[in-house]
């Protein structure tokens, strides 16, 4: 048969909307280098610079850390360059800050406010980063549907990139997985999307856990599907879901066969997939598998996988990690030129494209232990630090970003083993894994003294992180709040049942306020929302101040403090062509406190306040004033008090470019 | 617009045609066609919900 690999226009043609699994564009063929596809015909200027992003790395931790001269290189760039606390975003989310640096801008200018933003015309949550659509036509031939004109994902994101302003100059850049570029914006420069960048369903993670344990088995978990399997005969049978297949009428999801012998005597099994069979020890990683999954006769689509062998008896025990895009055959849109991605995975191989790859939900949820989840961690920041090294050994001119995540997801992840006192604290576990960000942060330094040393001392070298990190020890349930406060009305307020649904039980005709996202509160204003009943202008403005007085008024029952340390009025804070979709009123939690696990989708449980018992223990949605990120410069930086949006307009200015129109920073150096 | 007929038992079409009286609507077919685009309305939402909570839910943010 000869079966042909989908291209992304194939898919994108497909629409297939409904696992996000959508790509723009004509596929650049491997066997084209992305130096000749885009940069050839470049000048060479003498001037380069390079940017190293590490996600969340906050300046308190940072400067202990170089107190006590565990973090000698960032120490020795503070004192001999330049180190200032980086003004993050409002909020201090990561798409919203990493977009005021890629734009030059506040979220005014670039649209992003929050992970998720809302429908007015439905009170329904909506991903702010990206839009899929599906196709526009089809035509059936029997069970298939056959894509004439269609579907796309779009970068919802406004303002031009940086590196689209260089490209302009002719100045070459490479832009190594910058968060909140997915799918990433049109450009002849190098670049591969960051945070943002789904999985193969389309989903941000999605681990498959094979188990016969039945207690095990709760199918509702965040990020992960949990299958119960039955050993029979020292034999597992079981499957993998793939993406939903558009290309047939009743868009059923597509499966992979997985069959798993287990030695009789010792702890080894076999995992045996279509053409191919590998062989784990109990405890051992797989490399990475390529999974390709058929649609119909002529097309399939590829991903990127690894096992792990977490238990053969008593109970089995199989884990898969999320099934990333394949930079060899990519069914999506991840890099710019295309032939980027496939240009690193000929030379190291498949790698993590996932946009934040650590299997933070596989530790939440107790199918990792601390040890599993850094070990797999492990393996994505030696990946990270492979291609950085990599492309900072090419670096002969202009710029070069490249980032890493780990910094971030393990904050997350272990901030509970900080502080006794927090909900989630465990003692045994703090004895072994207390250090681990500490550690971490060494680990960051270790990158910057390889980057310091291969970039040379005629580089421009900057260092920064888009947030800093705080406790998360107590969840505030926004929605609870505002009902309770009468902002918010119920049609039947004795059917709680009925509360975990997004807004389900909600009388919108006597509602005055309500909280979708992270940290997005909005007005319920007539005429721009479905069923709004407060009118803009002078009353809106009022209520927005009162809610914001009562919210910076609201102390924890349980310990006294005040929960919200500033609720921003948008107006206040927003400027620029995209103010107006802003949420109203800005939520910025105070240190120890975030907005809860349910209520940024809607869910209106019965206390306003809880215990954080999870082991995601860290954030970042707190008050900008608390949680700037870092910037460091191999050169005196100049201005007392910079802004992401700075770090922007000072590689421009160090290119004698021009800002765009929007972009508002000021050089920092 | 094209319309097609449906088959419905008799006891249950009874009482359409009762309380889509008693509930003023113009004619049953107004009231069973309410009934259906109110439940798919509901289904669509509640699926498109589910969608959206399961693709959050890997970032770790919502539970």
């Amino acid at each position: 048969m000869n079966e042909k690999r989908l291209t992304r226009r194939d898919f994108l043609k497909n629409g297939a909307a409904a696992a996000s699994l959508l790509a723009a564009g004509t596929k650049a063929r491997a066997g084209t280098s992305a130096k000749t596809a885009g940069l050839a015909a470049r000048r060479t200027p003498k001037q380069k610079i390079l940017v190293l992003g590490f996600d969340g790395m906050d300046p308190h931790l940072t400067d202990i850390w170089m107190r006590e001269g565990k973090l000698p290189t960032f120490r020795k760039l503070a004192s001999e360059g330049g180190y200032r606390r980086l003004a993050t975003s409002i909020p201090p989310q990561s798409p919203v800050a990493w977009s005021n640096f890629i734009a030059g801008t506040n979220p005014g200018g670039h649209g992003i406010y929050d992970f998720i933003h809302r429908d007015p015309k439905s009170y329904f949550p909506i991903f702010s980063a990206t839009e899929t659509t599906e196709a526009e036509k089809t035509v059936r031939i029997g069970n298939l549907v056959i894509p004439i004109k269609g579907g796309q994902v779009r970068n919802l994101r406004r303002g031009r990139a940086f590196w689209q302003v260089l490209e302009d100059g002719d100045i070459p850049a490479t832009i190594f997985k910058m968060p909140a570029n997915y799918p990433p914006v049109r450009t002849k420069q190098r670049t591969l999307s960051g945070l943002g960048t789904p999985d193969i369903y389309g989903n941000y993670n999605t681990f498959h856990f094979y188990t016969t344990e039945s207690q095990a088995v709760n199918e509702d978990i965040g990020g992960g599907e949990i299958h119960q399997v039955y050993v029979i005969g020292n034999r597992v049978d079981a499957k993998i879901p793939g993406p939903v297949n558009t290309f047939r009428k009743d868009r059923p999801t597509t499966e992979i066969d997985l069959k798993v012998y287990l030695d009789p005597a010792s702890p080894v099994a076999k995992v045996v997939l279509p053409g191919q069979e590998i062989i784990l020890k109990e405890k051992e990683w797989s490399d990475w598998v390529r999974l390709r999954f058929p649609l119909i006769p002529t097309q399939s689509v590829s991903g990127i996988c690894r096992f792990y062998l977490k238990e053969v008896r008593p109970q089995f025990k199989l884990f898969l990690s999320s099934i990333n895009i394949d930079p060899a055959d990519a069914a999506l849109p991840i890099a710019t030129p295309p032939s980027y991605a496939e240009e690193l995975a000929r030379r190291f191989g498949p790698f993590y494209t996932k946009g934040l790859p650590a299997e933070t939900q596989a530790l939440d949820n107790g199918v990792f232990d601390e040890e599993e989840f850094l070990e797999q961690d492990d393996q994505v920041l030696a990946e990270t630090r492979a291609i950085i090294d990599y492309e900072l050994d090419r670096f002969d001119t202009g710029f070069l970003f490249a980032y890493v995540s780990s910094t971030d997801q393990r904050q997350h992840m272990f901030w509970r083993l900080l502080d006794p006192r927090h909900p989630a604290y465990d003692e045994a576990i703090a004895a072994k894994f207390g250090n681990v960000i500490e550690r971490t942060y060494a680990e960051a330094d270790s990158i910057l003294a390889s980057a310091m040393a291969k970039a040379g001392k005629e580089t421009l070298v900057m260092v920064m992180s888009d947030h800093g990190f705080n406790p998360y020890a107590r969840s505030f349930n926004l929605n609870t709040w505002l009902l309770e406060a009468g902002y918010h009305a119920f049609k039947n307020p004795f059917k709680r049942e009925e509360l975990e649904l997004a807004f389900a039980s909600t009388d919108w005709s006597k509602t005055k306020a309500y909280g979708l996202g992270l940290n997005g509160l909005y007005i319920n204003e007539r005429g721009r929302e479905a069923e709004g009943i407060v009118a803009a202008g002078a009353d809106k403005d009022n209520l927005v101040h009162e809610i914001c007085r009562k919210l910076e008024e609201y102390r924890d029952p349980k310990t006294g403090e005040q929960v919200v340390l500033r609720a921003y009025a948008a107006k206040d804070v927003y400027t620029g062509v995209a103010a107006e979709s802003a949420p109203d009123i800005v939520l910025g939690f105070n240190r120890g406190h975030r907005i809860s696990f349910q209520s940024p989708l809607g869910r209106i449980p019965r206390e306003i306040m809880e215990d954080n018992t999870a082991k995601w223990s860290g954030d970042h949605m707190g008050a900008a004033e608390l949680l700037s990120g870092i910037l460091f410069a191999n050169e005196p930086v100049k201005a007392e008090a910079p802004a992401l949006y700075d770090v922007t307009a000072t590689i421009l200015d160090r290119f004698s470019l021009p800002k765009t129109p929007e972009m508002i920073g000021r050089t920092v150096l | 617009m094209a319309t097609e007929k449906i088959k419905l038992p008799k006891d249950l079409m009874d009482k359409v045609r009762r309380y889509a009286a008693m509930s003023g609507y113009s004619s049953a077919e107004e009231f069973i066609a309410h009934c259906l685009e109110k439940e798919i309305g509901q289904i669509e939402e509640s699926s498109s919900e589910d969608e959206i909570k399961k693709k959050l839910k890997g970032l770790g943010y919502i539970g």
